[in-house]
C-alpha cells in the first residue's frame, strides 16, 4: 500500500489515533486496570492497616491489629476450611461429571448439537437466581427436591436440608455443581474435539479397549485442558459467595461460611471495614498461593 | 403467549417487574417463570432478600376516596417551586409503607417538580449503604430508612426534624403535628439521647396470632403466657403433625436478624434483658438462659424449615396452614386475609404473651426497654450530609404527614404511626376480613400503648444483632456447636460482646 493511498484515508482521525506507538492503545486498558484493580487493592491494603472503632467511627493506624486478629479468629479458620472443602468437592464433581457428559456428547450424530447447545442453559441464569431456585427446591416443607429425598426415605419428613448444620453444605454444593458442571462440559468438549484422530485410530487398530483409550490416550492428551479448566473454576470457587449468601447466609451457625461470606458479614453487618478488608486480602493470598502451586505442579502455562 | 417470541432475559426481567409492581398475580408470575425455566415461585420468598410480606390494596390507588387533598397539593406547589428539577434519593427495605409510598410519590413529584428515587433493597444492603454514606459523609442519600436497631448508630448523622420544623418555618408543612405520633413510638423508636433522629415511619410489632378453628378443634383457650403457649403448641403438634401442621412457626434463620428478634422476646418474657445497668451482656444470666431453653422447646414444635426461615418464611408457614399459633409481626395480618390466602379469616389477633415480671429500666443498659412486644419499627431520617436537604425535608414531611400515613395504612393494612390514623373512619371501616384488612389494628394500638419493647440503643447493636448473636444462636439451634447447651451458647456470646463493648469504650 502506498503512502499516498494511506494518508487521505486516515486524515480525519486525530494524530494519536494513527500513531504506531503502543502507549495510546495501552492507556485505556491501563487506566481500567488502575481504577478497578490496582487502586482498590491499594485501598484494601491501606484499610487493613487501620483499626475502626464502631462507636466513634474513628480509624486509628494500627498495622498489626487486624493481621494478628485474623490468625487468631476461629471463624476465619472455620471459613478457610469450608472454602477449601467447598472448592475441592465442587471441583471434583464438576470435573468428573463434566468429563463424563462431555464424552457422552462428543458425537457427530444427529441431535447431539442441540444437546451440546442445551448445556449452556444453566450458565445463562444468574447464580443468585439459581441459588433462589435451589433454596425453594430444598425447602423442607414444599421443596420438590426435599420431597423427593424424603419420599425415598433418605430423610425424615419435613427435614430442612439447608437448616441443618450437617447437610447445609451439601445443599449449597448441589446448586453450585448443577450450574457450573456445564461449563466443564463445554471446555472438555472443546478439548476432545481438538484432539488429533490418528492416535485413536491406531489404538483401535491395535484393539485397545475403551478404558485403555480413555486412560492411556484421552486423559493424558487432555491434561492441559483439564488443568486450565480446574484453574479457572478453582479461582472462582475460592471466592464462593452468591450461593452461600442466598441459600444459607453462611449458616446454620457457620456451617457454610466461606472466607468471602465472612468478610461480607463483617463488612455489611458489623461495618468493620478494616477487618473485612483483611479477610478479603487473605482470600486473595489464598487464591494466588493455590493457583501458583497448581500451575507449578501441573506445569500450566497461560 | 409463546415464549419463543421473547428474549429469555427480557421476559424474566419484565415478568419480575410486573409482579413487583403488582400488575400480575403470583399465580401468573409463577406460570410465566416456569415458562422461562426459572422454577416456581422464586420470587415468593423475596429474591436476594427476605422481603416483608405485603398484600395490600394497591388497586385502590387513584380512587376518589384516596385522592390527595387539594390544599396539600397547593402547598406542595408553592413551597416546592424553587426546587423544581432536583432529585432526592433514599434507600429502603421493601417494607409495606415503602412499597405504598413508592406508588404515591408522583403526588409529590407532580406539584413540586422534585423527583424522588427510592432504592428498594434487602435490609442488610440498606444498612451497608447507609453506613458507607455516613462514614464518608457523602450525601449520596438524602433520607435514610433506619431500622430501630440502628437508630443509635445513625442519630449523629441526621437532622432533628422537630428542630428543623421550627428552624425553617417557610418550609414547614401546615398542621404537621408532631404530637400526633404515638408517644411510645417516639420514645422507643425515634428519640435518642433527647433528640429525634427521624420521624417514625413503620411499626411492625409482635402480637399473638392464632388459628381460631384449630384452637376450637382441640379445645385450647387462647394462651396468655409463654407457659400456656408452650403447652398449646405441644398439644397441637402432637395432634396435627401427621397432617403437616405444627403448633407454631418461627423465624429462626441462623445468622439473620429475625432470629435475634425472636430471641430478645424470649429473654424479656423471662424477666431478663440483653444488657444490665453495668453495660454487661445479660443474656447468659438465669432469665436469659431460661428464655433460650424455652425457645429450643418451641423449635421442636415448629416446622423444621423454621431454622432456615426469616419473617417471610414464617409468614408463608402461617399462610400455608402449617402452624396454628404464632407470636410475631402484626403486619402479617393483612396478607393472611388476602383473597388468595388459604387461611382467609381464620387467623385472629390477640394480646402478646405475658411472661414473668419485666426487668426494671433501672437495671438495664443502653436504653433497652424490656416488654412483651418486640417492635421492629423504623424511622425516616434526614441526612445531615444531604446536598438537597430542603427538598428532602419537604418530601419527608409529606411522606410522614397525616394524610399520607393514613392512606398508606388504607392501602397496606399495616399499623399507622399517628394516633389520628388509628381514629380515621376509613381505617375503622376496613376492620373486616379481606385484603388489606385493618381488623387487627385496634389490638396493635393497644400493644403499642402498653407493651412496646425496644432493643438497646447503642452504636454496636447493628453488628451484634446481625452477627454475633444470631450466628451463635444458629450454631446452638441447628446442632453445629454447644451440644444443645443454652448456657454455653450465651456465655460465648457474652464473652464476645463484652469484649467488643469494652474495646469501643462505650
Amino acid at each position: 500500500m502506498s503512502s499516498d493511498s494511506f494518508t487521505p484515508r486516515h486524515a480525519w482521525l486525530p494524530r494519536w489515533m494513527t500513531s504506531e506507538h503502543p502507549l495510546p492503545w495501552l492507556l485505556p486498558a491501563g487506566a481500567l486496570m488502575v481504577v478497578f484493580g490496582i487502586f482498590p487493592l491499594y485501598k484494601a491494603i491501606e484499610t487493613s492497616l487501620y483499626k475502626r472503632n464502631a462507636a466513634t467511627r474513628k480509624m486509628i493506624f494500627d498495622p498489626t491489629h487486624n493481621w494478628s486478629k485474623v490468625f487468631l479468629d476461629e471463624r476465619v479458620w472455620n471459613a478457610l476450611l469450608n472454602t477449601l472443602f467447598y472448592t475441592g468437592v465442587a471441583l471434583l464433581f464438576q470435573l468428573v461429571l463434566g468429563m463424563l457428559i462431555a464424552l457422552l456428547l462428543d458425537s457427530d450424530r444427529k441431535g447431539y448439537g442441540i444437546l451440546r447447545a442445551m448445556m449452556t442453559l444453566p450458565l445463562v441464569i444468574p447464580p443468585a437466581v439459581t441459588a433462589m431456585m435451589f433454596l425453594l427446591m430444598l425447602n423442607g416443607s414444599f421443596g420438590v427436591l426435599s420431597r423427593g429425598i424424603i419420599e425415598l426415605g433418605l430423610l425424615p419428613p419435613g427435614f430442612s436440608i439447608l437448616g441443618n448444620a450437617s447437610t447445609a453444605m451439601a445443599g449449597v454444593l448441589l446448586a453450585e455443581i448443577w450450574q457450573w458442571t456445564p461449563f466443564m462440559v463445554l471446555i472438555m468438549l472443546a478439548g476432545l474435539r481438538s484432539l488429533p484422530k490418528e492416535p485413536f485410530e491406531a489404538a483401535a487398530i491395535d484393539g485397545a479397549s475403551a478404558f485403555q483409550v480413555f486412560f492411556k490416550l484421552t486423559l493424558p492428551m487432555m491434561s492441559k485442558v483439564i488443568a486450565i479448566a480446574v484453574l479457572i473454576r478453582g479461582i472462582d470457587l475460592l471466592r464462593a459467595f452468591d450461593y452461600v449468601k442466598v441459600m444459607t447466609d453462611s449458616g446454620p451457625g457457620t456451617a457454610t461460611e466461606t472466607l468471602t461470606s465472612y468478610a461480607g458479614r463483617i463488612y455489611f453487618g458489623n461495618a468493620d471495614f478494616p477487618y473485612a478488608s483483611t479477610i478479603a486480602l487473605l482470600t486473595l493470598v489464598l487464591v494466588i498461593m493455590v493457583s501458583t502451586l497448581f500451575m507449578r505442579i501441573f506445569k500450566v502455562k497461560l | 403467549m409463546s415464549f419463543r417470541d421473547h428474549d429469555k432475559k427480557t421476559f424474566i426481567a419484565d415478568t419480575a417487574r410486573a409482579y413487583a409492581e403488582r400488575r400480575i398475580s403470583k399465580r401468573d408470575f409463577m406460570k410465566k417463570m416456569s415458562l422461562a425455566g426459572v422454577g416456581f415461585s422464586a420470587f415468593a420468598a423475596g429474591l436476594l432478600g427476605n422481603t416483608r410480606p405485603y398484600r395490600g390494596n394497591l388497586g385502590l390507588l387513584g380512587t376518589e376516596a384516596l385522592a390527595q387533598d387539594a390544599s396539600v397539593t397547593q402547598w406542595l406547589k408553592d413551597v416546592g417551586a424553587p426546587f423544581k428539577g432536583t432529585k432526592i434519593r433514599y434507600t429502603s427495605e421493601a417494607t409495606p409503607p415503602t412499597v405504598v409510598l413508592d406508588k404515591l410519590k408522583n403526588e409529590f413529584t407532580e406539584p413540586t417538580g422534585i423527583e424522588v428515587e427510592i432504592e428498594i433493597v434487602p435490609l442488610e444492603q440498606v444498612l451497608a449503604k447507609a453506613t458507607q454514606d455516613v462514614q464518608g459523609q457523602l450525601g449520596t442519600y438524602d433520607l435514610y430508612y433506619l431500622d430501630q436497631s440502628w437508630v443509635a448508630t445513625f442519630a449523629q448523622d441526621t437532622v432533628d426534624p422537630v428542630a428543623y420544623y421550627k428552624e425553617k418555618p417557610d418550609l414547614a408543612m401546615p398542621g404537621f403535628d408532631f404530637d400526633d405520633f404515638s408517644k411510645p413510638l417516639v420514645s422507643g423508636l425515634a428519640e435518642y439521647e433527647g433528640k429525634w433522629a427521624g420521624i417514625p415511619f413503620d411499626i411492625p410489632i409482635f402480637m399473638l396470632m392464632y388459628r381460631k378453628d384449630i384452637l376450637e378443634k382441640h379445645g385450647i383457650a387462647v394462651p396468655t403466657s409463654p407457659a400456656e403457649f408452650t403447652a398449646a403448641i405441644q398439644k397441637i403438634t402432637e395432634a396435627e403433625k401427621a397432617n403437616g401442621m405444627f403448633g407454631t412457626g418461627l423465624q429462626a434463620k441462623s445468622g439473620h436478624y429475625s432470629l435475634n428478634c425472636d430471641w430478645t422476646q424470649m429473654v424479656w418474657n423471662e424477666g431478663g434483658s440483653i444488657f444490665g445497668a453495668d453495660k454487661k451482656f445479660k443474656g447468659n444470666d438465669e432469665a436469659g438462659v431460661a428464655g433460650l431453653k424455652l425457645y429450643q422447646e418451641w423449635i421442636k414444635n415448629a416446622p423444621p424449615e423454621s431454622l432456615n426461615s426469616t419473617w417471610d418464611g414464617q409468614f408463608q408457614m402461617m399462610a400455608a396452614g402449617q402452624c396454628a399459633l404464632v407470636q410475631s409481626w402484626d403486619e402479617f395480618f393483612p396478607g393472611l386475609d388476602a383473597d388468595d390466602s388459604k387461611v382467609k379469616g381464620l387467623w385472629m389477633p390477640a394480646k402478646p404473651l405475658v411472661g414473668k415480671p419485666l426487668r426494671p429500666l433501672s437495671e438495664v443498659g443502653f436504653g433497652e426497654i424490656p416488654n412483651y412486644a418486640h417492635q421492629g419499627g423504623s424511622i425516616l431520617g434526614l441526612s445531615k450530609y444531604s446536598k438537597n436537604i430542603d427538598p428532602a425535608w419537604l418530601f419527608m414531611q409529606w411522606a410522614c404527614s397525616k394524610d399520607i400515613m393514613t392512606r398508606c395504612t388504607l392501602l397496606g393494612g399495616f399499623a399507622p404511626m399517628r394516633i389520628s390514623s388509628f381514629r380515621d373512619p376509613r381505617v375503622k371501616e376496613k376492620a373486616v376480613v379481606g385484603p388489606g384488612t385493618t381488623r387487627h389494628l385496634e389490638m396493635v394500638e393497644w400493644i403499642i400503648d402498653n407493651n412496646i419493647a425496644s432493643e438497646p440503643d447503642m452504636p454496636l447493636w447493628a453488628g451484634f444483632s446481625n452477627n454475633e448473636i444470631p450466628v451463635n444462636l444458629g450454631k446452638l439451634l441447628t446442632g453445629q456447636d454447644f451440644n444443645g447447651d443454652a448456657k454455653a451458647c450465651m456465655d460465648t456470646i457474652a464473652a464476645s460482646i463484652d469484649a467488643a463493648v469494652a474495646e469501643s469504650g462505650l
